[in-house]
């Protein structure tokens, strides 16, 4: 699918604004701190309440979903934004993942009940499928295919943990930060999957067409992480 | 039933087809003016064949089939290996270079429900027997001037080379792993992931820094400079940054440097690029408007060892940026609406035809004649009788006869007096 831009721009300078999407959620407040840190005003993301567009002179800021992020930035809708490794990593979109920014650092893992109502390695052993619930289908299924393991894939949307508590699944692949969900739901870890944090990314057109105002937020950001 | 078109493929309606026929010829045009000639390929390739030139990239971008003999067929994904097939087996005694331009459907798989299509239309040129920055320039000179043909303003022709960032992992003593997760990093556009891979323990600083550095740099000539500096050390780079810089500066001789941003980054997914490489953005649109680059391997590989080079345009993509620049010419209306008694509305059709109209035949009485002509925005509804062509007015009036023999059809919408006349 090809996304036609419709291009704002400043009344005042007639310079297009540059479209960043900033994700709500855990990773909102981050995106906030770097952004303000970098000279960006961000007066407007910190007031926004519910609105979903935040214009400033030169920045249109669209607040949306963590997992969209990466599909706004692909299809050119946004300029640039703000994902997580993890949405990424799960929807492989055509982007460019420019810098780690440091924050909102967190791992997926395996989980499992710490009494299991059945061993998943006797499950395994038994039916030649293991079946894991997750918001991440794709991470899942690379995971356990390089591992050599078949698995039955559970798609959830929210609330993971609770899938192998009603016996909806043996494992459970999903984001902890501290680990205090998982124990409290009696799960524990098994093993790690990978290691997320936000990243700044870009479109690669707007990379190319819109390179100097691109190239200076990358270069404030970048600038930011050494210090 | 309500039959629908297979997911992923769609029919294009009258208006659509028009417009996308009239850039195809502009660009194809332009390519001309450089010597290039129009080629046709079956739309099927055996599977080998695809799979010897385009290599692993192929897996998973391909409609494969058997023929009934057996045989491993696929649906073409791209034209530069069908070309470079169709030179290497039926020009090779030929001599060279050969330049061959094409506008061909061809055909990706998609992951299901994406909406994605998996027929599209590229438009562009192979240049077969030729290298160096001569034939480079040459290249993205045609690639320019075609868009500038078709009216398209603000693109952008990224511009590099995949020698320098191969020379600098051939440099090292890493394993091959680590190798191709660089390569698929690159490809991938993952600048995070290279700084991950360069901050790999026992990797020489000097390859880190210029791993960490080159995909990032991009700019205009200064960049060559720039990448001379951290990476020129390497074995292989500094000839492939010389290449880069005539290429530069014989596009600059041409005039279009100002299309051209040299990009280091740019990594084409495709596996058999060798030497240039480009990608063309234009600003309405966040996905590449066409691509390209050297193949030389895909012809040693075809028993034909030459150099190769070419790039393709996405029609349907330059098609939506020019549109959203309001640059696509409408399409030559409709001359005239033709009614009358069949015998001799079909031989005053003719006539008029001969004298270069374009007139749709319609049937009814003199209203719905001129109605059918409003409706389809011809400029005159015509009426063929005894006495000759009569023009119609809106209300079934004639308000003048078109005078024999049929001249020039009308520039514009004629009044009762121009037509008298």
């Amino acid at each position: 699918m090809i996304v036609k831009r419709s291009i704002e721009t400043d009344e005042v300078t007639t310079k297009p604004r540059l479209r960043f999407a900033i994700p709500k959620g855990a990773l909102f407040a981050g995106a906030v701190d770097v952004l303000s840190r970098i000279g960006v005003d961000t007066r407007g993301l910190e007031e926004s309440g519910r609105q979903l567009i935040v214009v400033t002179d030169d920045i249109e800021f669209v607040i949306s979903k963590p997992s969209d992020i990466p599909i706004y930035v692909a299809t050119g809708a946004a300029d640039v934004g703000i994902a997580g490794a993890d949405v990424l990593a799960e929807l492989q979109v055509d982007v460019v993942e420019i810098l780690d920014l440091g924050f909102g650092a967190c791992k997926m893992v395996v989980a499992e009940p710490l009494v299991p109502r059945e061993d998943p390695q006797r499950v395994y052993e038994h039916l030649g499928v293991i079946r894991v619930a997750t918001k991440y289908p794709r991470i899942t299924e690379r995971h356990y295919s390089r591992k050599g393991v078949q698995v039955e894939v559970v798609k959830l949307n929210g609330n993971i943990e609770i899938a192998p508590l009603i016996g909806m699944a043996d494992q459970i692949v999903d984001i902890t930060q501290t680990g205090t969900t998982l124990r409290k739901n009696d799960l524990r870890i098994v093993e790690d999957v990978m290691f997320a944090s936000a990243r700044f990314i870009a479109n690669p057109g707007s990379l190319r067409t819109r390179s100097s105002q691109v190239g200076e937020l990358v270069g404030a950001l970048g600038g930011l992480k050494v210090q | 039933m309500r039959p629908v078109t297979p997911r992923g493929f769609r029919d294009i309606l009258p208006r659509e087809a028009c417009e996308r026929d009239q850039i195809s010829r502009t660009i194809i045009e332009a390519l001309a003016a450089w010597g290039y000639s129009i080629v046709e390929t079956p739309i099927v390739e055996e599977y080998t064949t695809l799979q010897a030139g385009v290599g692993k990239s192929l897996q998973g971008t391909v409609f494969p089939f058997v023929d009934t003999d057996g045989t491993l067929l696929a649906l073409r994904p791209e034209m530069s290996v069908p070309i470079a097939r169709l030179a290497a087996t039926r020009l090779s005694q030929s001599p060279g270079p050969h330049r061959l331009s094409y506008s061909s459907e061809v055909f990706r798989e998609q992951v299901s429900l994406r909406g994605q299509a998996r027929q599209f239309t590229q438009v562009g040129l192979e240049l077969i027997g030729a290298s160096g920055p001569a034939a480079d320039a040459e290249v993205v000179g045609a690639l320019v001037e075609s868009l500038q043909a078709t009216g398209l303003r603000g693109f952008v022709v990224a511009l590099g080379t995949v020698e320098v960032l191969r020379s600098i992992i051939a440099a090292c003593d890493m394993d091959l792993q680590w190798k191709d997760a660089v390569i698929e990093a690159a490809q991938k556009r993952n600048l995070v992931a290279i700084d991950l891979l360069a901050a790999r323990e026992g990797l020489d600083p000097a390859v880190a820094s210029a791993l960490r550095a080159v995909p990032r740099q991009c700019g205009g000539r200064e960049v060559i400079a720039e990448c001379s500096q951290v990476a020129g050390s390497f074995a292989g780079v500094g000839a492939a940054l010389e290449v880069l810089g005539a290429t530069w500066d014989l596009l600059e001789a041409s005039g279009v440097q100002e299309f051209i941003s040299i990009d280091l980054g740019t990594m084409r997914s495709f596996d058999y690029y060798a030497g240039m490489v480009l990608e063309v953005f234009a600003p309405e649109l966040g996905v590449a408007i066409g691509g390209g680059g050297r193949y030389d391997p895909v012809m040693s590989e075809f028993g034909d060892p030459c150099p190769a080079a070419g790039f393709a345009l996405g029609l349907e993509r330059v098609h939506i940026a020019l549109s959203e620049q309001g640059g696509v010419t409408p399409a030559r209306a409709l001359d005239a609406v033709l009614g009358g008694e069949e015998q001799r509305s079909f031989a005053a059709a003719a006539r008029l035809r001969a004298a270069g109209w374009r007139v749709r035949l319609a049937s009814g009485d003199q209203a719905s004649v001129a109605e059918e002509g409003e409706r389809a925005a011809a400029k005159l509804a015509l009426w063929a009788s005894a006495e000759g062509v009569a023009v119609l007015g809106g209300d079934e009036s004639v308000i003048g006869v078109l005078p024999e023999p049929f001249g020039e059809p009308p520039s514009k919408v004629s009044t009762e007096s121009e037509v008298r006349s």
